[in-house]
């Protein structure tokens, strides 16, 4: 097997990557995925200190709104179950939004500030104190860091002929990212997923590349998205060297 | 992770690998088919509901003179290879 | 009552769109323009935004 691997970008920015990868194998390639999902950890608030809470819902369920905030994870500074603490304290009548929250460490803030948390009336307090503790999605969904992680094969298109002059062109569907002809890589979303806008009046022939698979990884913002792919590709690294080290006693 | 061995013999092995799950398994699995030496490969894990035995074991069945814990080794320094190698790949294209 | 914080199919954060979708929508924006102009591209974080209706006015007189 060819371990020489080829990486090519498509889309990228902080919370978002769509790139390319030659050489893989699919279980090599679904590692990949699962480790995204469940084993690179991510801060999330887990317990909550209520001082005062006169709003309109019960504290739970304002445990469970603040556990699902985002927050900006440092995974060199902390260690799986270590915590930060975080505080909030809002007066109504105001909104309590997770950009009121205050953390000890200015490393651990909310990815997104604009997050309502609960609307209070005239004379209503939110004051809590909140602990945030790094662990896997593997334990709770609100520590998985990528969201909607996946991938899917490289198709690639080839021209084989002119569709005959009176038969009636019916969408060709795909999704995803195709390979041309001439070796270049396009979105689907450019010709709107339909290939007869792209090659109107020719007969397209599609097939998968093989060990070619398109990424496509967004984060929820408590890590880039470049350092979800590279945190899941160690984590199943540092498995394979530990096990290779115990086997080898 | 925490191994037990379970059977052993020249050519065969089973082997739990607590702490597991498929992420890793299945990556291991494939390493081992592509491994010299190595004449079948599989782990079998059963969901947590079913109460028995719920960590992951691995079966491997070599052929010639390889010793079936060697060649988990050799996998899984493939692994470890692979994972490099996609880190550098990757880096290089970021 | 409030807006759910994330989506409940996929996980992405919805809680972060909703002010500038319901201020948008209210000034008769198209709904289907201000989403996608916030990137919430999936139909199942659309819906999470669209089928919202705001409960603390209506609960709390009832405190």
């Amino acid at each position: 097997m060819a371990s020489d691997f080829e990486v090519e970008f498509i889309e990228r920015d902080d919370r978002n990557a769509r790139f390319v990868v030659r050489g893989l194998t699919p279980a090599f390639a679904n590692g990949i995925r699962r480790a995204m999902i469940a084993d690179v950890p991510t801060m999330s608030i887990d317990t909550v200190r209520f001082v005062e809470n006169s709003s309109v819902m019960f504290d739970e369920m304002i445990g469970l709104r603040l556990g699902l905030v985002p927050l900006t994870t440092p995974l060199d500074d902390y260690e799986t179950g270590e915590t930060a603490t975080l505080a909030l304290d809002v007066e109504g009548p105001a909104t309590a939004y997770s950009g009121d929250l205050r953390s000890s460490d200015d490393l651990v803030q909310p990815a997104d500030e604009n997050i309502p948390i609960i609307e209070l009336k005239e004379g209503q307090r939110l004051e809590l104190e909140a602990d945030a503790v790094l662990d896997r999605g593997r334990e709770h969904a609100k520590h998985q860091g990528g969201v909607a992680v996946g991938y899917r094969h490289l198709q690639r298109v080839d021209v084989v002929g002119d569709a005959g002059e009176f038969d009636e062109q019916e969408s060709n569907i795909l999704r995803g990212v195709i390979e041309t002809e001439d070796d270049e890589l396009v979105l689907t979303d450019e010709f709107d997923n339909d290939l007869t806008e792209r090659y109107p009046g020719k007969e397209v022939e599609v097939h998968d590349v093989p060990g070619a698979f398109v990424f496509h990884v967004e984060t929820d913002g408590s890590v880039t998205a470049e350092e979800l792919v590279l945190r899941a590709a160690d984590s199943i690294g540092d498995r394979a060297a530990e096990l290779e080290e115990k086997v080898a006693v | 992770m925490e191994l037990r061995v379970i059977e052993k013999t020249d050519d065969e092995l089973r082997m739990e690998i607590a702490g597991e799950d498929h992420t890793f398994m299945n990556v291991l699995k494939g390493a081992l088919l592509e491994t010299a030496g190595v004449a079948a490969a599989t782990y079998d894990m059963n969901p947590e509901q079913s109460g028995g035995q719920t960590e992951p074991i691995l079966s491997v069945k070599t052929e010639g003179d390889v010793d079936p814990l060697d060649a988990v080794g050799d996998a899984a320094g493939r692994v470890r290879e692979l994972t490099d190698d996609f880190r550098t790949a990757f880096e290089s294209a970021a | 009552m409030m807006i759910p914080v994330r989506c409940f199919t996929c996980g992405n954060v919805v809680g972060e769109h909703w002010e500038e979708f319901k201020a948008r929508s209210a000034e008769g924006e198209d709904p289907a323009e201000v989403l996608d102009d916030l990137g919430v591209d999936r139909h199942c974080c659309r819906r999470m935004l669209v089928s919202h209706k705001d409960l603390v006015d209506v609960v709390s007189p009832y405190q």
